[in-house]
C-alpha cells in the first residue's frame, strides 16, 4: 500500500530531525563559530546530541508500526532498515562524542565534522530504506560526497588529503560503473523500482539474463566498494589511516552499516524468489567475495603495527561477516545482521576511544604503544582487552553470540564449507586481536607517564560501551527477539 | 526440587564467588587473599565430598536428584542445564581436590597476588562448567572461556618464555574449539531445531546414522563428517599426536599450579569431551574410527616415551610423558569394553592425582635451585645426590614417580591393567607394542631419577632446605589418593561402573 504525501511525511520524520539538525547546527556554527567563549561550543554539541535524540525516539516508536511504503513506493519503512536506522544513528552520536574528546580533529574543524556527520547519516537511513534505483543511487551519494569531505577534514596533513582524494576517485570510478550498471537494468527491464523488478526477474528469457548478469555485477561494485569487500577493498586502510580518528571511527560504522544493509535488501529484493541462474550466480559470486573478504581482511592485518590500520583491516573481515547473513536470503540472516551491528558498534566505540586517547598521548597509534597499560590505565585495559576478546569471537562475550548467528544462519542453509571458513577466520583474527592485549597486559611500559584526558566522565563513557559487549555475551534473549522481528518489506 | 538440586549450581559459582572477593580486597593485603582462596576453595571441595556422599552409584544415567535445568535463550532452545554421572563425577572431585592444593602451593608467588588467585579461581569455576553441562552451548561457552584465565596465568606468571607459550596454547586450542562450534551448530539444525537440540543427553543415542551432508556436491555421512570435527576439537586438548605440540610449551613456560591444573585436568577435559560429546552422539561414527583413535594412542604412548627419554630438562620430560599417559586413556576409549572404558576414566583420575605430583614436587625443587635441568646444556649435571640431601623430599618424589610408572600397588598400575585387559582382545597387536611404552616409562623415570637423585652431591645443591610442613601437608593428600587407590580402587570404581556400562553398551549396538 503506498501513502500520499502527507502520510509518507509523518513515517520519515527521524530523517528530516536529522536534517533540521543538520540546519541548525549550521546556523548556530555560523551565529556563534567565532565566539571566543566555549558555551557556544557546548551548545553546538548539545544540540547535536538533542536532535539525534529525538531522531532516536521516533525511530524507536515506529519500529511496531506496520510495514509500509512511502513516497510513491520509493522508499520502504519496515523492521529491517528501521533496526539500522536506530544502529545508525546511536553510532553517530558515539563518534560525535568521540570526536569533542578527540585532539586528532583541530579545534577548528570539529564543528564541520559534526555537520558533516548529520548529512552522512541522513544519506546511511535513506540507504536503508531505498526501494528504487534512484533513491539507492542518492542514498549512495549523499553519503559517499560528505564522506569524501570528512576523510580530508585534516587540511594540513598530507596523508589526510590524500585520504579524501583516494576516496574521492575510487568512489567516483565506482559510482559510474553502477550508475552504468543500473541504466542497463533499467533498459532491459524498463523499472527502476525494487518491487516491480522482482517478479520481472522470474520471467527472463536466456537472452535478457545473460544481458542482466553483467549489469548486476556492475551494480554490485557499487555496494561492494561502499562495503569495501574483496577486491574493492584497497582503499579503506589508506582512507582510514590518512583520516582522523573519529573520521575512522565513523566510517567504520556509519556507512558500513548502511552499505550491508542496502545489500541484503537488494539480494533479498532480486533474488528472493526462484530467478534461476541468475540468483546462483549472484550467490555464488557473494559466497566467494565474503570468503575472501573475510580472509584477505583478516590476514593483512596481521601484519599492522598501526592500530587504527588494524582495525581497518579488521573491519572489513567483520564486513564480509556481515556479507554472510545477506546469502541466507531469509530472517534468520537479516536478524543475524541486525544482532551483528548492534554488538560492533559497541565493539568499534570501545576500540576506538581507547585508540583514541592513546594517540593523542603518544602522537601515534602503534600497537606498541600500547605496551603497559594495565599498569597505568587499567579501566582503558581491561575494556580494551575484553573488547579484543569480543571482536575475535570468545564466549561469553557479544562478539560470539554475533558470529554463532551468523554462522547458525549460514549452517540452516548448509554453507558447511563458508561456515568452515568463517570459523578458521576467527582463529587468524584471534591471533592479531591477542596482540594488543599481550601487549598491554604482558608487556612492560615504556614510560610512567600517565595519559591524560581519561578522568572520570570518559571512564565512564567508556565502561558504559564496555557493558554491552559483555552483557550482549550472556543475556541476548531480549536483544535477538527484538531483530527476530525483522520483516523485510518486498511487495 | 528437593534438597539437592541447588548443589551443582553451588559447586559451579562457588569460585565465582570467590573472584568477587579477592578483587573485593585490597592489593596490600596480599595474606587476606591467599587465605580467603584457600577457604573458597576448600568449601568447594567440601561441596563435592557431599556431593560424592550424596552420589547413588547404581543410577546409570544422570543423577536426577542433582539435575538443574532453566531456560536461557529460548530462540535457539539453549539451557543452562546441569547434571553429573558416574564419568563426571571423579573428575569433579579431582577438580576440587587440585584446586585447593594448587591454592596451598601457590603461597610463594609474589607478583601480582590479587590478579593471579582471581584468575586461578575463575579458572577453577570454568573448569567445572564443563564438567557439569549438560547443553552442548553451555559446554561450549565454558570450554572457550577457559581460556581466557589461562592464557594470562601463562603469559603473566610464567617462565621466560611465557607470552609464545601463552599465545601458542591459546591459539592452538582456539582452533579445535572453532571446529566443534561449527559441528555443534549443524547438529542443532540437524535436529529440527526442537526443543533438546543442544541437549547432549537428547543428542545422544546414535540419532545421526542416517543423515548425510553436502560438502561440495558430494553427500558425504552426517555422523562421520562431524565426528571428525568434534574429534579434533578434543585431541587438542588432550592433546594427541600430532596435535600435541603446544604442551611442552605450555607446561614448561608455566607456574608450577597452572602446570598441576594443566596436566591434572585441563588434559582430562579433552577425553572427557569423548566420552561425554563425541561418542554418546556419534556412536557408530566412533566404532568406525576406532582403529584409527587406537593407532594415534598407540602413537601418543611410544612417541611421548620418546621424546620424554630425550629431555634434559625435568618439566618437560615430565610433560612428555602427559602426552604418553594419556595415550593409554585414548587406547581405553578405543577399546569400547567395560574395562577399558572403566580404565580410561580411572586413568584420567590416577594420572591427575600422580602427574599433578610431579608437577608440585618439580616446582618446589625450581624454588630451591631456579633451574630445571637434569643435564645443563654445557654438560655438567644439575642435580646430583638429592637423595641424601632432602630425604622427605626423595620419598614424596618416589612414590609420585612409582605411581606414575605404574607399579603394582599405586594407582598407575590398576588403571593401565585394565586398560590393557580391556584393549587385549580387539586390538592386540597394539596392545603388545603399547606395553612396550610402559616399559620406555620405567627407563626414562628411573634414568631421571638416577641422575637426580643418586651419586655425588653437586655442590649447589648443599644448600636447599627439606621439604616445609605447608609443602609436605599438600603433598598428603595426594600420597593418600595414590597409595589408597592402588590398593583399593573400587570407591573410584563403583562411582564410575554403571554410567560406562551404560555408554558401552550403546556403543556395542554399533
Amino acid at each position: 500500500m503506498a501513502l500520499n504525501y502527507l502520510a509518507s511525511i509523518s513515517h520519515y520524520i527521524p530523517e528530516l530531525l536529522v536534517c533540521f539538525t543538520m540546519g541548525a547546527l549550521i546556523l548556530i556554527e555560523a551565529t556563534y563559530g567565532n565566539d571566543e567563549k566555549g558555551s557556544s561550543k557546548n551548545m553546538f554539541y548539545w544540540g547535536s546530541m538533542l536532535g539525534l535524540l529525538c531522531a532516536l525516539i521516533y525511530q524507536v516508536k515506529g519500529l511496531g508500526i506496520e510495514p509500509t511504503h512511502i513516497f510513491t513506493k520509493s522508499l520502504v519503512i519496515d523492521h529491517f532498515s528501521g533496526f539500522a536506522k536506530i544502529v545508525m544513528i546511536l553510532s553517530t552520536a558515539g563518534v560525535i562524542y568521540l570526536s569533542k574528546i578527540s585532539k586528532d580533529l583541530y579545534e577548528g574543524t570539529k564543528a564541520e565534522y559534526t555537520i558533516l556527520a548529520m548529512g552522512v547519516l541522513v544519506g546511511g537511513m535513506l540507504l536503508a530504506s531505498a526501494n528504487n534505483m534512484l533513491l539507492f543511487y542518492l542514498g549512495i551519494e549523499t553519503l559517499s560526497l560528505l564522506s569524501y569531505a570528512m576523510a580530508a577534514l585534516k587540511k594540513n596533513d598530507e596523508r589526510s588529503t590524500e585520504a579524501g582524494l583516494k576516496y574521492v576517485l575510487y568512489g567516483g570510478v565506482t559510482a559510474g560503473m553502477m550508475l552504468f550498471g543500473m541504466s542497463h537494468i533499467f533498459g532491459v527491464l524498463g523499472t527502476i523500482n525494487f518491487s516491480e523488478l522482482m517478479p520481472m526477474l522470474s520471467t527472463l528469457s536466456t537472452e535478457q539474463t545473460a544481458i542482466l548478469i553483467p549489469s548486476f555485477l556492475l551494480f554490485f561494485v557499487g555496494i561492494g566498494y561502499k562495503i569495501s569487500c574483496v577486491p574493492f577493498h584497497m582503499w579503506s586502510p589508506d582512507v582510514y589511516e590518512g583520516s582522523p580518528l573519529p573520521v575512522t571511527a565513523f566510517f567504520s560504522l556509519v556507512p558500513k552499516f548502511a552499505g550491508i544493509v542496502a545489500f541484503a535488501r537488494l539480494t533479498q529484493v532480486f533474488f528472493g524468489g526462484d530467478v534461476g541462474v541468475l540468483k546462483d550466480s549472484w550467490l555464488v559470486l557473494l559466497s566467494i567475495v565474503a570468503a575472501l573478504t573475510m580472509t584477505v581482511g583478516n590476514v593483512s592485518a596481521i601484519g599492522q603495527r598501526s592500530i587504527k590500520r588494524m582495525l581497518a583491516f579488521s573491519s572489513i573481515s567483520h564486513a564480509g561477516v556481515m556479507m554472510l547473513g545477506a546469502i541466507v536470503l531469509g530472517k534468520s540472516g537479516w536478524t543475524a545482521i541486525l544482532f551483528y551491528s548492534v554488538t560492533y558498534l559497541f565493539m568499534t566505540l570501545v576500540a576506538f576511544y581507547v585508540a583514541s586517547f592513546i594517540q593523542d598521548h603518544y602522537g601515534n597509534d602503534h600497537i606498541d604503544r600500547f605496551s603497559g597499560l594495565i599498569k597505568k590505565h587499567p579501566v582503558m585495559a581491561i575494556a580494551m582487552a575484553i573488547t579484543m576478546f569480543s571482536l575475535a569471537g570468545l564466549p561469553p562475550l557479544s562478539g560470539f553470540v554475533a558470529k554463532f548467528n551468523i554462522l547458525a544462519a549460514i549452517i540452516d542453509k548448509k554453507f558447511y564449507v563458508l561456515a568452515v571458513i568463517t570459523a578458521l577466520n576467527s582463529v587468524i583474527s584471534l591471533y592479531y586481536y591477542m596482540k594488543v592485549v599481550r601487549v598491554m597486559i604482558l608487556k612492560d611500559a615504556e614510560s610512567d607517564e600517565q595519559i591524560g584526558g581519561f578522568g572520570f566522565i570518559n571512564q565512564l563513557v567508556i565502561g558504559a560501551y564496555t557493558l554491552p559487549v559483555v552483557l550482549l555475551g550472556i543475556f541476548w534473549q531480549k536483544l535477538i527477539a527484538l531483530a527476530n522481528g525483522a520483516l523485510l518489506l518486498i511487495k | 526440587m528437593n534438597a539437592h538440586s541447588n548443589l551443582l549450581s553451588w559447586i559451579l559459582w562457588m569460585p565465582m564467588i570467590g573472584v568477587l572477593g579477592v578483587l573485593l580486597l585490597p592489593k596490600t593485603k596480599e595474606t587476606a587473599i591467599r587465605v580467603w582462596s584457600l577457604i573458597n576453595t576448600v568449601i568447594t571441595l567440601v561441596l563435592s565430598g557431599c556431593l560424592y556422599m550424596k552420589f547413588d552409584n547404581t543410577v546409570p544415567g544422570m543423577q536426577e536428584m542433582f539435575t538443574i535445568k532453566h531456560s536461557w535463550i529460548s530462540q535457539f532452545n539453549i539451557f543452562y542445564h546441569l547434571g553429573i554421572d558416574g564419568i563426571s563425577l571423579p573428575m569433579v572431585l579431582l577438580t576440587s581436590l587440585l584446586f585447593a592444593i594448587c591454592i596451598l602451593s601457590s603461597w610463594t608467588v609474589k607478583k601480582q597476588v590479587k590478579g593471579y588467585f582471581a584468575l586461578l579461581l575463575m579458572l577453577q569455576s570454568t573448569v567445572y562448567g564443563v564438567f557439569l553441562s549438560m547443553d552442548f552451548f553451555l559446554f561450549y561457552v565454558y570450554w572457550e572461556v577457559m581460556l581466557i584465565p589461562m592464557f594470562f596465568l601463562i603469559g603473566i606468571w610464567g617462565g621466560e618464555n611465557r607470552e609464545y607459550a601463552a599465545v601458542k596454547f591459546f591459539l592452538y586450542t582456539f582452533f579445535g574449539s572453532i571446529l566443534m562450534l561449527v559441528g555443534m551448530v549443524a547438529l542443532y539444525f540437524v535436529t529440527g531445531q526442537g526443543v533438546d537440540s543442544f541437549n547432549i543427553l537428547a543428542l545422544s543415542g546414535g540419532k545421526f546414522v542416517n543423515e548425510t551432508v553436502n560438502i561440495f556436491g558430494m553427500a558425504l555421512p552426517f555422523a562421520k563428517v562431524f565426528f571428525v570435527a568434534l574429534f579434533i576439537g578434543f585431541a587438542i586438548k588432550v592433546p594427541v599426536f600430532p596435535f600435541h605440540t603446544w604442551l611442552p610449551h605450555a607446561h614448561v613456560q608455566a607456574p608450577t599450579a597452572i602446570s598441576v591444573i594443566l596436566a591434572g585436568v585441563l588434559l582430562k577435559m579433552g577425553t572427557y569431551g569423548f566420552l561425554r560429546i563425541a561418542f554418546p552422539i556419534f556412536p557408530s561414527a566412533s566404532v568406525y574410527f576406532a582403529d584409527a583413535i587406537a593407532w594415534l594412542g598407540l602413537i601418543n604412548v611410544i612417541y611421548g616415551a620418546f621424546c620424554a627419554m630425550a629431555q634434559t630438562d625435568v618439566k618437560k620430560l615430565v610433560a612428555y610423558s602427559s602426552v604418553s599417559h594419556m595415550g593409554f586413556v585414548m587406547l581405553g576409549l578405543a577399546a569400547m569394553t567395560v574395562q577399558g572404558m572403566n580404565g580410561a576414566v580411572l586413568q584420567m583420575f590416577n594420572h591427575g592425582t600422580s602427574t599433578a605430583m610431579m608437577f608440585l614436587l618439580i616446582g618446589i625443587l625450581y624454588e630451591r635451585s631456579h633451574h630445571r635441568w637434569i643435564v645443563r646444556p654445557d654438560g655438567t649435571k644439575g642435580f646430583g645426590g638429592l637423595y641424601t640431601q632432602l630425604p622427605k623430599f626423595s620419598i614424596v618424589f618416589i612414590i609420585a614417580m612409582f605411581a606414575s610408572m605404574g607399579l603394582p600397588g599405586l594407582s598407575g598400575f590398576i588403571s593401565e591393567a585394565l586398560i590393557f585387559l580391556g584393549i587385549y582382545n580387539r586390538f592386540t597387536t597394539i596392545t603388545v607394542l603399547a606395553v612396550v611404552g610402559l616399559l620406555l616409562g620405567a627407563a626414562y623415570l628411573l634414568w631421571m631419577f638416577k641422575r637426580m637423585f643418586f651419586g655425588e652431591v653437586i655442590e649447589e645443591n648443599k644448600s636447599y632446605t627439606d621439604m616445609n610442613a605447608r609443602e609436605i601437608f599438600y603433598m598428603v593428600p595426594l600420597c593418600v589418593a595414590v597409595i589408597l587407590f592402588g590398593i583399593w580402587p573400587s570407591p573410584l570404581l563403583d562411582m564410575m561402573k554403571a554410567s560406562v556400562g551404560k555408554l558401552v553398551s550403546l556403543l556395542a549396538t554399533f
